[in-house]
């Protein structure tokens, strides 16, 4: 897809072969999914080989992995974390309960539907997602980096107020950042 | 299977002597229950501790009985020398509801008392401790109570994703896109 | 010169924390006055969902209490359900149970190898033993169809006998890994670095040691002998020939000789299971799954979980849906109110090597 340069410049072809090949990936197991993440970085799977690999604060990560459920308590702290996160970032779901809520669809604490708080790039789908689907999902997650279409962070600059007002909704009591951008 | 409860039946024996107006019973292997009036659960609980060598606290818990308006709560305390576990259970008031604070005896009971003060709404006078424990912000009523109805919780609270109540026929869609058919026999479990 | 008192968050996003949780810590220069723990960031309210789907259904939300174990908690919830129902467990099936629940440890104990010595730099060890975890969660998924969650134990036995070939499998990876775990010691146990680290950190004291609710290896590591597995035994393990690794000390030293023993104690367990393995029925089936009621009644089913004693409290009122499923992990003690104790005096860099060597996991302490 990316061999097609007439979408893109050359500077934005260039770029965004870059950003797709060095994706570093915030250190934050929000869920269960996390269990999974040693055995996707490690010898067998080995994802360092795509060029993704951890990175211990948000100002030095690329990649935001929701691995999992996310309690209410979780998401404003992830919230957070989004948005201390520098230009340019991605966010991948990961397992059934970011993308509808999986077996937790009934539980009072977490959220149901990630892409309503903030934008998702993918979603990986299983409960849990075995190492080669989260691969896949890195990987699918490059070639939309590639085609310039893992634009999550401009939407949610440009929707800020749509997801402020659904991120009100959960977040009681909770100061949210106003930001300026 | 009916085994012999002779260490279990002795147990329940030095209770029923040491204590009046509590009921015991040796229910299985390993298991003795002793029921027990509110003020009396502190006492047992350290007569245990202290002669009979019941040293380890293995759990407490806290069941909503909304039938009969009551609040059980169960000590479960395990002795290392007789191996058994010791189910000491009393029944609290629902309305107001209360318990003797007991986090001198065992250190964890700290960790027990705030999350059944946060889930259940039961004071602990005289208890330090912070308020939150697991929840945050939390306005509502105390979520383990058997009428919290989570499910209503939710349809107020959070977004559902669309599909799930237009019971579209996936199948359909799936065999529409790829150009397959869907068999004879599979059509009969369709949704219209 | 005066020492300047900080407040210090420690988490929810941080490398080092196992799990997601935060710790407040309270420091004088880089000493530790006052640690507090928050926790409940992985809160799913798992024991009220159980109160609204019937027995059966439980079991898919079970395994789910503690992620890098999933089994003891099935087990210690069939135990419960078994003592209520008065259900029996055929020989075989209670032989493929202590098999599962081995295993599991036996990953469990690989993944601890990763974190106790990732916290001190040494990140060898965790690629090796994380690599070569691998291969056990290949025969999970050859025996249960899941790598993480496996859905096996059900009251009454388990969910399905083992395929063909298993045994050998089973006992060409034990072969493999008992030689890697030679080498993951020479890279850890030999190594200056975590001797110095380990010793004298992170005390418990043997008197306060019952006092305060330790269980397991930590316990273990203050010299007292105490294992679900010895004391009351369940499933197949009164017939196992094994010792519990009782080290004195209290230290994190300690604690991780006691698991450098019992992983080794974990692999002939594998062996003698395998060999003995008896044939005959697997489960002893119970009726229709979606009209199962247990009968009214409560029972409380404990194991030993590579972290220390996981316990369930089931309450029945006679129903097909669960009245009140309590569950005591091992965390639920040592995450909380114990870590806030030990980590007093304690130097902040080694704050999660602490953690890991507790054996804090977040999910099970607020579930």
């Amino acid at each position: 897809m990316y061999n097609d340069k007439n979408a893109q410049t050359i500077v934005e072809y260039i770029q965004n072969f870059t950003r797709k090949n060095s994706l570093f990936m915030l250190a934050y197991g929000t869920g269960c999914g996390a269990i999974e993440l040693p055995a996707t970085l490690t010898s067998r799977y080995d994802a360092e080989r795509l060029g993704v690999r951890g990175a211990a604060t948000p100002r030095q990560a690329d990649l935001l992995l929701i691995t999992g459920y996310l309690s209410t308590k979780t998401l404003k702290r992830v919230i957070r974390v989004y948005e201390q996160m520098q230009d340019p970032k991605y966010v991948i779901g990961f397992g059934s309960c970011t993308i509808n809520g999986g077996m937790y669809w009934d539980s009072y604490n977490t959220i149901k539907l990630l892409d309503k708080y903030i934008p998702v790039d993918v979603y990986i789908n299983g409960c849990m997602p075995r190492p080669e689907s989260v691969i896949a999902g890195f990987k699918e997650l490059q070639s939309l980096i590639a085609a310039g279409k893992a634009d999550g962070a401009a939407k949610y600059k440009e929707n800020l107020e749509w997801y402020r007002e659904n991120q009100k909704k959960v977040l009681k009591n909770w100061p949210l950042v106003e930001y300026n951008w | 299977m009916e085994t012999s409860l002779i260490k279990e039946e002795l147990l329940a024996q030095q209770l029923q002597n040491a204590f009046e107006n509590i009921v015991t019973e040796a229910v299985r292997k390993d298991t003795v229950f002793a029921y027990a009036s509110k003020e009396q659960v502190s006492s047992i609980l350290l007569y245990a501790k202290e002669k009979l060598g019941y040293k380890s606290l293995a759990h407490m818990s806290c069941i909503d009985w909304l039938e009969s308006d009551e609040f059980e709560l169960v000590y479960i305390i395990w002795s290392p020398e007789t191996k058994l576990n010791l189910f000491v259970k009393t029944r609290i008031d629902r309305q107001n509801p209360e318990m003797e604070n007991m986090d001198m005896i065992w250190r964890q009971l700290n960790t027990y008392q705030r999350e059944i003060r946060e889930m259940f709404g039961v004071e602990f006078p005289g208890f330090v401790g912070e308020k939150e424990f697991i929840l945050e912000d939390w306005e509502d009523a105390p979520p383990m109570r058997r009428d919290f109805d989570t499910l209503e919780y939710v349809n107020d609270t959070f977004f559902e994703r669309e599909g799930r109540e237009d019971k579209q026929d996936v199948r359909e869609r799936i065999a529409k896109r790829s150009g397959e058919e869907i068999p004879d026999f599979a059509k009969k479990y369709s949704r219209e | 010169m005066r020492e300047k008192s900080t407040t210090l968050y420690l988490g929810p996003q941080h490398p080092g924390i196992t799990g997601n949780m935060m710790v407040k810590l309270q420091l004088e220069g880089d000493t530790i006055v006052k640690a507090t723990t928050h926790v409940g960031y992985l809160h799913r309210a798992f024991e009220k969902l159980i109160e609204r789907r019937n027995w059966m259904q439980t079991t898919t939300i079970l395994c789910r209490f503690c992620v890098p174990e999933p089994d003891p908690p099935e087990a210690a919830f069939a135990l419960a359900v078994e003592q209520i129902e008065g259900r029996e467990v055929p020989e075989r099936g209670k032989y493929l149970r202590s098999l599962v629940l081995e295993l599991a440890r036996l990953q469990s104990f690989m993944l601890w190898y990763a974190g106790q010595s990732g916290s001190t730099g040494l990140y060898t060890v965790g690629q090796w033993s994380v690599g070569d975890r691998n291969y056990v969660l290949d025969l999970f998924e050859e025996l249960t169809g899941g790598r993480i969650y496996h859905m096996y134990i059900w009251p009454g036995g388990v969910r399905r006998d083992i395929p063909e070939g298993f045994e050998d499998k089973v006992l060409r990876t034990m072969d493999y890994i008992e030689k890697r775990i030679d080498d993951y010691d020479r890279m850890m146990f030999d190594s200056a670095i975590f001797q110095k680290r380990a010793q004298g950190v992170g005390i418990i004291t043997k008197e306060k040691a019952m006092e305060w609710g330790v269980v397991g290896a930590p316990l273990r590591g203050c010299g007292i002998g105490h294992d679900v597995r010895k004391d009351n035994p369940y499933d197949a393990y009164d017939k196992l020939d094994f010792e519990m690794g009782i080290f004195e000390g209290g230290d994190v030293w300690a604690r991780a000789r006691v698991r450098q023993f019992e992983i080794r104690q974990t692999i002939s367990m594998i062996r003698q299971l395998i060999q003995n393995l008896p044939s005959g029925d697997y489960l002893n089936k119970m009726p229709n799954p979606m009209k199962w009621t247990i009968p009214a009644g409560s029972a409380y089913g404990k194991v030993e979980s590579v972290r220390g004693e996981f316990g369930f409290h089931v309450v029945s009122d006679g129903s097909d849906k669960p009245r009140r499923v309590h569950a005591r992990g091992p965390a639920y003690v040592h995450g909380v109110s114990l870590l806030e104790d030990v980590l007093i005096g304690q130097n902040l860099a080694d704050v999660s090597f602490i953690m890991n060597s507790l054996g804090v996991c977040p999910p099970e302490i607020e579930r």
